[in-house]
């Protein structure tokens, strides 16, 4: 490729001839008599190399290299120097000038000075080219690293769907071995327990399928600012009848005065749900029992903290093991009927909002769930 | 001839119900019980001629039952046929693990089965097992 040069000098005899010379080495060659021509010339042909004076009337050739290297830095520029222009020459080796030749300029001298600066040119290009092939590289591997992170993660939860699954399927098949051999043998006892597997299956896929379209909602969190209250009523209206149904006493100790907040309305619904909701079922585990059954749902502002809801039953309650497992995704105790996400899922929501959830459990005392919120949710 | 007693031990009520109807219905006589400590009370009391054991259980699981049974020389010689949703393979390194730990290894199951029970499977077993 032809390259262009820029020759910049006072003297018409030198511009000549290095002109010659130039464009003998096979160069493409312009020149200017002074600092501010050469300035113009520069902007009109783009020079890759400069060759300069560093004596000139006018702009100077210092003042020249300040100039081309404050526009383009890339721009190679030689400064040639008389004798005795040392201190000169120094100064533009600072301005970053590439090189510097002494006049009266001998060829071989120049020759090695435009190698130099040819070299540096080609230099530059490779570097330049690498870098934005590294560059992309980068953004290929780190895309290559995220969806595969991704996949990982989606690995693991299918396998645990998977699992899921599979349990419940097996069940099904149990529930249908059992109603056929009470067919067979006109069993009443196996004909109920059959029936009683196939519907405890059947509704256990429909409860995965709604945790599995809940699952996504912890998210993305649409935070707004609500009287915290609210979403807890209507948890407490939707469960109320299924509490009775129980026969267990669903019953609200609520702080007069709590302060509206920033959350969101719809997960915390979900996470209320989902407490409330465990502790009605915690009671189905039990068989007979002396005390009356007792659901309490408190919402109050501890210190630090915007609200906190506390849900208690006076159950079965949980032994270490099960507690410590309790948040570790598709764990479930409630047998056909649970499908482990609901907790995973609360935990999740209440963490997003930089919240923190808390389990309080002993066999034959009960369980107690509190979830606390922040005034400034992350 | 007395029917054989065969102890069921799984977590899941369905199971434990799906597993005694189909050993009730071929003739065996069947006990079940929810996790690996009952369940080993209960072979200690009932000497039974097989056991069915599932591994995943809340409190203690179907291997610490397994090898507790297999290294007490009063219920060492009980068959137990696995019967899981673990994967035969994860459950075989598992043992191989915990025998490298072990002064006194325990031996391989009589059977292996994975979850979704198989019923006609699982009878064969039986039969290879106990007759």
């Amino acid at each position: 490729m032809e390259r262009t040069i820029l020759l910049v000098d006072d003297e018409p005899d030198i511009r000549e001839v290095l002109d010659i010379y130039l464009t003998e080495l096979g160069y493409a060659v312009h020149t200017a008599e002074n600092g501010e021509k050469a300035l113009a010339a520069f902007h009109r042909t783009v020079p890759s190399i400069v060759l300069s004076d560093i004596k000139m009337p006018g702009m100077d050739g210092i003042e020249l290299l300040r100039r081309i290297k404050s526009e383009n830095p890339e721009t190679e520029v030689i400064m040639i120097t008389g004798h005795g222009d040392m201190d000169l020459a120094i100064d533009s080796l600072k301005l970053e000038a590439t090189d510097f030749i002494t006049k009266p300029v001998n060829d071989e001298i120049l020759e090695f000075a435009l190698q130099r600066a040819e070299e540096r040119i080609e230099m530059r290009h490779r570097l330049r080219a690498y870098t934005e092939n590294l560059e992309q590289m980068v953004e290929e591997k780190t895309s290559q690293l995220l969806e595969s992170e991704k996949m990982a993660a989606v690995g693991r939860v299918a396998a645990e769907l998977s699992h899921t699954i599979k349990n419940i399927a097996g069940a099904l098949k149990g529930g249908i071995y059992v109603l056929g051999r009470g067919i067979e043998d006109d069993n009443r006892e196996y004909l109920q327990r059959g029936w009683d597997m196939v519907r405890g299956n059947v509704d256990k896929i429909k409860n995965l399928s709604l945790d599995l379209l809940n699952f996504g909602k912890g998210e993305d969190l649409q935070l707004t600012v609500a009287d915290p209250l609210v979403p807890l009523a209507e948890v407490l209206t939707l469960l109320q009848p299924k509490a009775a149904e129980r026969d267990i006493a669903l019953r609200t100790e609520l702080a007069e005065g709590l302060p509206s907040c920033c959350f969101d309305p719809e997960s915390i619904y979900l996470c209320l749900l989902n407490l409330v909701q465990n502790a009605l079922e915690a009671f189905d585990e039990e068989a007979a029992r002396s005390v009356d059954r007792e659901v309490v749902v408190r919402a109050f502002k501890p210190p630090g903290w915007a609200v906190a809801f506390a849900v208690s039953d006076n159950g079965p309650g949980m032994d270490n093991d099960t507690r410590d497992r309790l948040f570790k995704g598709f764990f479930s105790t409630k047998g056909t009927r649970g499908t482990g996400i609901g907790l995973t899922m609360t935990k999740r929501i209440v963490e997003r909002h930089g919240g923190t959830i808390e389990v309080l459990s002993s066999r034959g005392t009960g369980t107690r769930f509190t979830i606390c919120l922040p005034d400034n949710p992350q | 001839m007395a029917k054989k007693k065969i102890l069921v031990v799984d977590d899941e009520m369905d199971m434990r119900f799906y597993v005694t109807a189909l050993l009730e219905s071929n003739g065996y006589q069947a006990l079940a019980m929810r996790d690996g400590k009952t369940g080993l009370q209960q072979a200690r009391e009932d000497r039974p001629d097989l056991i069915i054991l599932d591994i995943m259980m809340p409190g203690d699981g179907g291997v610490k039952m397994y090898s507790r049974l297999k290294t007490d020389p009063a219920l060492a010689d009980i068959p137990v046929i696995m019967l899981s949703a673990v994967a035969e393979p994860s459950f075989r390194h598992f043992l191989a693990m915990l025998n490298t730990q072990n002064a006194q290894p325990v031996p391989d199951p009589a059977a292996y089965l994975e979850k979704p029970l198989d019923h006609a499977r699982l009878l064969d077993s039986i039969r290879q097992t106990i007759g």
